[in-house]
């Protein structure tokens, strides 16, 4: 009677903690300073990835409106580096605000003089936007589509009002803080080891955070109302409250990686609010199995690194080969591509064929808490 | 003074009365079926006792606390158990998540947070599946279970949750002879230790189960007593030999 290995818990943690170790080492292998920037926002990717397979593949929360969290994130962090670079006495005004004839600095941007309270906020405020949403949403008992539509109308209206306050915000052009981050006096080279390794750390906590999230009783409940959220109501337990907390930690990851971003490219600008990016977030996950935490990371990795390489040869056609893609896993494999292992490894445990009797009940898919 | 009061309670919809002036009192640890010719409210007045729907008017008093309007969640929280009409169980998790998720006695998300099951589920759970004869399907994902199993894992559910009163909607719709006659088993057992209200169209599984009988009609409260009264009164006659189809 053996147990499909897919659903082992040790087996899953072993597989984790050799992504992570894989991960932690690649700076010893490569020691191109772009590549390694190039591979850590492959970490951030994987961040959104991971926030996103927690919504949409554990909550059933259809989230395309991930880029808020992101993107807020995202500003606070180039506002906090770009008052780095500003001197409070001999010059208080970044340069944009001079150009759109700002004669002082606005009160919104005054917290971020303070570079552990601007990246506080950075975290904070998109994390509280999504608690403030999320409960409006869920204690209305919006579910399914209407989440994603309502999610992605929100995102569009953080886009135009980012785009419009040309004089507080710079519009299109964004941000651009001039120096890398700066912290306890010390600056971080984007290219260096050490940037990569700070993505890779936020990635290793966030991923087995999650992870031991997914396995404890609130985990195992969030997956019930997944499915059925009325039973889960008539059992006693208040499913908005628990839609929107696991809406909010998954705003929080996406805010954390907001973050790590600017820190990698030193720019922000309102295209990390576009919605094609937070969809593509969404085909990450879709791909890699939005029901693995792992398997969406990988799935982002994938993508955007056949972007990178091999979307330079296609060029256009790339895209069309990415939703082509996308149609076939979604058709074929509901799970995405982790649903595949699944099914390698169930046919693995099930007895050979003759001595059948309860293979059935074996090799049957049975998702353990975590995955 | 029964552990549930219903007072005077209403609803319509759309204008349309679908209780009216319904009162009802269940006394504690007996089995009651709650029986009445289709579109008598029978259903509507579970989801009316458990917060699905708001009463127009009435009260409901669970053990001296005014449940009327409350949520859905709080009266379950209050020990209000309920099983479906049509099974409800979570299909993608196994057997035993589906009974660990039903242990409703933390419902803090945040305190669900640090652990996995508070200390008295494990004896719960013997309880719950020597009851069910679930014990060897715990592994078995639940969407793989027979109907009737279905049905058991369900009633299991709500009794994880240890409730003062379980409400059983057909709770043997679409089950063969020997599932209904295990189901039977269980419910008798059950009622030595809880309270019930059984909805139930078949006469022949009420004979076998019910402490007392209430029968509905047109929304209102029509009869109460033991199954022999009931059989005899005329007005219950009346309506149902109006009703060839039930």
């Amino acid at each position: 009677m053996t147990r499909n290995l897919y659903h082992d818990k040790r087996a899953q943690w072993l597989l984790y903690g050799a992504v992570f170790l894989a991960l932690a080492a690649v700076p010893l292998f490569v020691s191109d300073g772009f590549l390694l920037n190039q591979f850590a926002t492959y970490g951030v990717y994987g961040l959104l990835a991971l926030s996103i397979s927690l919504g949409w593949g554990f909550g059933g929360i259809l989230n395309l409106g991930q880029g808020i969290a992101f993107g807020l994130a995202a500003y606070g962090m180039a506002m906090t580096m770009q008052m780095q670079s500003q001197d409070p006495d001999s010059n208080p005004i970044p340069p944009f605000m001079l150009n759109n004839s700002l004669d002082h600095l606005p009160a919104f941007w005054e917290p971020f003089w303070s570079t552990g309270g601007g990246i506080l906020l950075a975290l904070v405020i998109p994390t509280l936007f999504y608690v403030v949403f999320g409960s409006l949403m869920f204690r209305a008992r919006v579910s399914g589509p209407f989440i994603a539509i309502m999610t992605l109308a929100m995102l569009s209206a953080w886009y135009t009002l980012i785009l419009d306050m040309q004089p507080y915000t710079n519009g299109a052009n964004g941000l651009s803080p001039p120096s890398p981050l700066t912290v306890f006096s010390t600056q971080i080279d984007p290219y260096s080891p050490t940037a990569y390794w700070i993505v890779c750390g936020l990635l290793i906590l966030a991923t087995a955070g999650t992870k031991l999230l997914t396995q404890s009783k609130f985990g195992l409940v969030v997956q019930a109302l997944r499915g059925d959220p009325e039973r889960v109501r008539f059992l006693g337990y208040n499913v908005a409250v628990y839609e929107t907390v696991i809406y909010a930690i998954s705003g929080f990851i996406a805010a954390l990686a907001g973050c790590a971003w600017v820190m990698l490219v030193q720019y922000v600008s309102p295209a990390q609010l576009d919605t094609n990016f937070s969809i593509t977030m969404v085909i990450w996950a879709g791909i890699g199995g939005r029901l693995s935490l792992i398997g969406s990371i990988l799935g982002a990795f994938l993508i955007q690194g056949g972007q990178s390489y091999l979307g330079d040869q296609f060029l256009n056609t790339w895209l069309l080969l990415l939703g082509a893609f996308f149609i076939v896993v979604v058709r074929v494999m509901p799970k995405g591509l982790a649903g595949l292992l699944e099914l390698a490894l169930g046919a693995l445990a099930r007895p050979r064929r003759g001595d059948g009797t309860g293979a059935r009940a074996d090799g049957a898919a049975l998702p353990a808490a975590g995955e | 003074m029964g552990v549930l009061e219903i007072h005077n309670l209403r609803k319509s919809f759309n204008g349309t009365k679908v209780i009216n002036d319904f009162s009802f009192d269940l006394t504690e640890l007996t089995l009651n079926c709650l029986v009445g010719p289709n579109g008598a409210g029978k259903t509507t007045t579970m989801d009316l006792i458990t917060g699905r729907q708001k009463p127009d008017s009435g009260r409901i008093v669970l053990r001296g606390d005014d449940i009327t309007g409350l949520g859905e969640h709080e009266i379950a929280q209050r020990g209000i158990g309920r099983k479906f009409q049509v099974p409800a169980v979570f299909r993608d998790l196994s057997v035993r998540q589906n009974f660990e998720v039903a242990y409703s006695r933390q419902t803090n998300p945040f305190r669900n947070m640090a652990g996995r099951q508070p200390p008295g589920f494990a004896p719960r759970l013997a309880e719950v599946t020597d009851l069910t004869g679930l014990a060897d399907r715990l592994g078995t994902e639940a969407g793989l279970l027979s109907h009737g199993e279905t049905q058991w894992l369900e009633i299991g559910m709500v009794l994880m949750q240890d409730p003062a009163i379980m409400l059983l909607d057909e709770p043997v719709a679409g089950m063969t002879e020997a599932e209904i006659e295990k189901t039977v088993g269980i419910l008798n057992r059950l009622k030595r230790t809880n309270t019930l209200i059984v909805v139930e169209h078949d006469m022949g599984f009420v004979r076998q189960i019910a402490d007392v009988v209430t029968v509905m009609h047109m929304g209102s409260f029509l009869a109460q007593g033991s199954l022999r009264e009931i059989e005899a009164d005329a007005r219950v006659r009346e309506v149902y030999l109006g009703e060839p189809e039930v």
